[in-house]
């Protein structure tokens, strides 16, 4: 690790891992065969959220919001229209992987790594746990082939799954195992981040419970700084210390996990937590559900001035005419809505 | 067991649909799997039964059962299917040949049915008015003017918007909701009595799928239709049930009405299940209750009580050799051994 990368940073606070600012990605629309440009899809429009060393930031919001895009652009799997992603390194310097080249970049991945939704799709079937969880070891030049070894195991053994499985293959796992084995490769490193997209959207509830569990008791360990992606928001308030929601590519509020669920302050957030069925018959029986109606337009046509307005029960003259600023209020709260302080919104919990 | 021919006891007045100890096995080369092991429920005129478990458990194979439309490798290895549509007649759809006539005037005449992904239900080269406008001809002999404006109301029916242009879409013209609700206007479309629903808003997102569970509920006392609703989801199951039978391992092992299910259940199984959701208001930071171990795999169900290995209840001896009977409770039944000693206290059951 002698790369010379990154620079002490006095304007970034001493607890915050990654500092995204005003980041953007917009995909071009082509059109015609000589693929004139004609327009974006703004898939990221200008999204700041700041995240703290140790904590669990949940991001929730309807497919095609934008959150697995916003955790995309931060590993720099996608490269950025715009903005600013800083990133504080295990070294207590600072880079700003917004301007690095790959090549620049690929030092710095051991630092921050994935963990997908389809245990199916995300590993290589014809290779055995060895080389799947020793892959990134291999390829960051980390370790002899014994080394390798010894430490798979005990990745493996950190997970919950024994030892020796090593040489299995995939297949021959659930797929609450084979999350488990891409969470022991997203671990090879020793990584200070993960993003976890989906991570458990895909297993059954009693599965999903014992990796949850899993993911919390590395956190503990390691020390571990999780961006935590999901649509279940049963899940992300077990699971997150802060909540940022998102709408049509943009974060319409952010808050902390208690702060949001008992008073959310923008009326997207209000909509998503009346929305979600809770295993409560009697509870939802007294709860009396306005669904929101219509559905997410479309990021190529986005409505004028706040997104959410044509679907927003609160929406007045104003938010059509106006893109309503995240502001930063009291208790460290950002909200992107216009009339935040007047609305006195329902949440999901008392 | 159980199908000693012509002496079964008739359906009571208010019956719709009568599963007794269903089997369905797949003999595959590395053992048999009996995928659907005994199942027995029943559906009355009007009512949404919720079936709940985990993948595997059987729930979506003795759905298919009652259509007949088993993978081709599955035997229906026993137990009677019953159904008694609106319209009046019997029919016993376990003595039902896959490709016979009278299965064929079941499905979509009699028999709904809806699926996860729309987009692999429907047809992609035809559009839904045309989709739904061949059914119509079909079982209830409309003509294609009438058939269309039929189309076009169910399309209404189903809150699609602008019906007569969308009549004339392509199912990949749609956005993931439209198609569900397409797909729903074609499962009603002939007046069922009864609509299966497989996990109909489980690839949907939160706030569509709220837009669906509403639509259902209000076509089901409109129409008067009764539901099976297949999902893993509890909090689905909470919204639109009025009883939940839950599976485990081909087994249906607790039937109740949903706020017993919820607040009162007697089987470990659901208790457990019950536990290791997160709900909002209640569990921050809290360790979630998990069950020990993992679903056994098909091949090797274990003695007495499938959960038994799982089960933090469990009595050596006993549950490991004996498979529990069904005890019945007023109206609920567990397949659980000990099952009296979970005493009705009225209050959530994680708490």
């Amino acid at each position: 690790m002698s790369d010379a990368i990154g620079s002490p940073d006095p304007a970034l606070p001493e607890d915050v891992l990654f500092s995204v600012r005003g980041l953007r990605k917009y995909f071009p629309i082509q059109a015609g065969w000589l693929k004139r440009h004609v327009g974006d899809v703004k898939a990221i429009d200008d999204v700041s959220l700041d995240i703290r060393r140790g904590e669990t930031l949940g991001l929730v919001g309807e497919s095609g919001s934008g959150k697995s895009t916003v955790a995309r652009l931060m590993l720099r799997a996608y490269t950025l229209t715009g903005g600013q992603i800083l990133f504080r390194r295990a070294n207590g310097t600072v880079v700003d992987l917004s301007t690095l080249s790959d090549r620049e970049m690929r030092p710095l991945r051991a630092e921050m790594q994935m963990i997908f939704q389809d245990p199916y799709s995300s590993l290589n079937p014809r290779m055995t746990l060895l080389e799947l969880v020793g892959e990134p070891m291999v390829i960051h030049g980390v370790g002899n082939q014994g080394e390798i070894r010894d430490r798979v195991a005990e990745l493996l053994r950190v997970v919950g799954l024994r030892p020796e499985f090593i040489n299995r293959y995939p297949h021959a796992f659930s797929g609450g195992q084979r999350q488990r084995i891409g969470i022991a490769r997203a671990l090879a490193l020793n990584p200070s981040f993960i993003a976890a997209d989906e991570a458990v959207s895909a297993l059954d509830v009693s599965v999903a419970a014992q990796n949850i569990n899993l993911l919390q008791d590395l956190q503990e360990q390691f020390g571990l700084t999780y961006l935590f992606i999901t649509h279940d928001l049963g899940m992300v308030e077990h699971i997150a210390d802060r909540v940022g929601v998102m709408y049509l590519g943009r974060l319409m509020e952010v808050a902390p996990t208690k702060a949001l669920f008992s008073k959310p302050l923008h009326p997207y957030t209000e909509a998503l937590m009346a929305a979600v069925p809770q295993p409560d018959p009697r509870g939802n029986r007294a709860r009396k559900r306005v669904p929101l109606k219509g559905e997410i337009a479309n990021a190529a046509n986005p409505p004028s001035g706040c997104s959410f307005h044509p679907r927003c029960t609160y929406a007045e003259a104003r938010c059509a005419a106006e893109v309503p600023a995240l502001r930063l209020l009291e208790g460290g709260r950002q909200v992107r809505c216009h009339f935040a302080e007047q609305l006195s919104l329902t949440g999901a919990v008392a | 067991m159980g199908s000693e021919t012509m002496t079964r006891s008739p359906m009571p007045p208010e019956r719709l649909l009568d599963l007794d100890d269903v089997q369905v096995h797949f003999p595959l080369r590395e053992g048999l799997v009996k995928a659907v092991n005994g199942v027995s429920y029943h559906v009355d005129k009007g009512e949404v039964l919720g079936i709940v478990g985990e993948s595997g458990s059987g729930k979506s194979i003795t759905a298919r059962a009652i259509l007949r439309l088993l993978p081709k490798r599955a035997v229906a290895a026993g137990g009677t299917i019953r159904l008694r549509p609106r319209t009046g007649q019997d029919y016993e759809l376990s003595a039902l040949d896959r490709n016979s006539h009278a299965i064929r005037q079941v499905r979509g005449r009699h028999i709904g049915m809806i699926f996860q992904e729309p987009m692999t239900a429907l047809s992609p080269v035809h559009t839904i008015g045309m989709q739904i406008m061949r059914t119509v001809q079909l079982h209830m002999g409309l003509g294609r003017a009438a058939a269309r404006e039929r189309a076009i109301d169910l399309l209404a029916k189903v809150q699609m918007p602008r019906p007569a242009q969308l009549v004339d879409a392509y199912p990949h013209q749609l956005s993931g909701g439209m198609r569900q609700r397409a797909m729903i206007a074609l499962a009603i479309s002939c007046d069922p009595s009864l609509l299966i629903a497989d996990e109909p808003t489980t690839a949907l997102d939160v706030t569509t799928e709220a837009q669906i569970l509403d639509l259902l509920k209000q076509l089901q006392s409109e129409l008067g239709m009764a539901i099976i609703f297949i999902t893993h989801n509890f909090g689905v199951v909470a919204d639109i049930a009025d009883r939940v039978s839950v599976m485990y391992l081909g087994r249906i092992v607790e039937t109740a009405t949903v706020d017993d299910i919820f607040y009162a259940p007697k089987h470990p199984y659901t208790q457990a299940l019950l536990r290791s959701i997160p709900r909002l208001g209640v569990d921050q930071g809290r360790r979630l209750p998990t069950i020990p171990g993992m679903v056994p795999d098909p091949f090797s169900v274990p003695a007495g009580c499938a959960f038994n290995p799982r089960c933090t209840h469990a009595v050596a001896g006993l549950c490991d050799t004996t498979v529990p009977p069904e005890k019945t409770f007023g109206s609920q039944t567990s397949r659980c051994h000990i099952a009296e000693q979970f005493t009705t206290a009225g209050k959530p059951a994680h708490v």
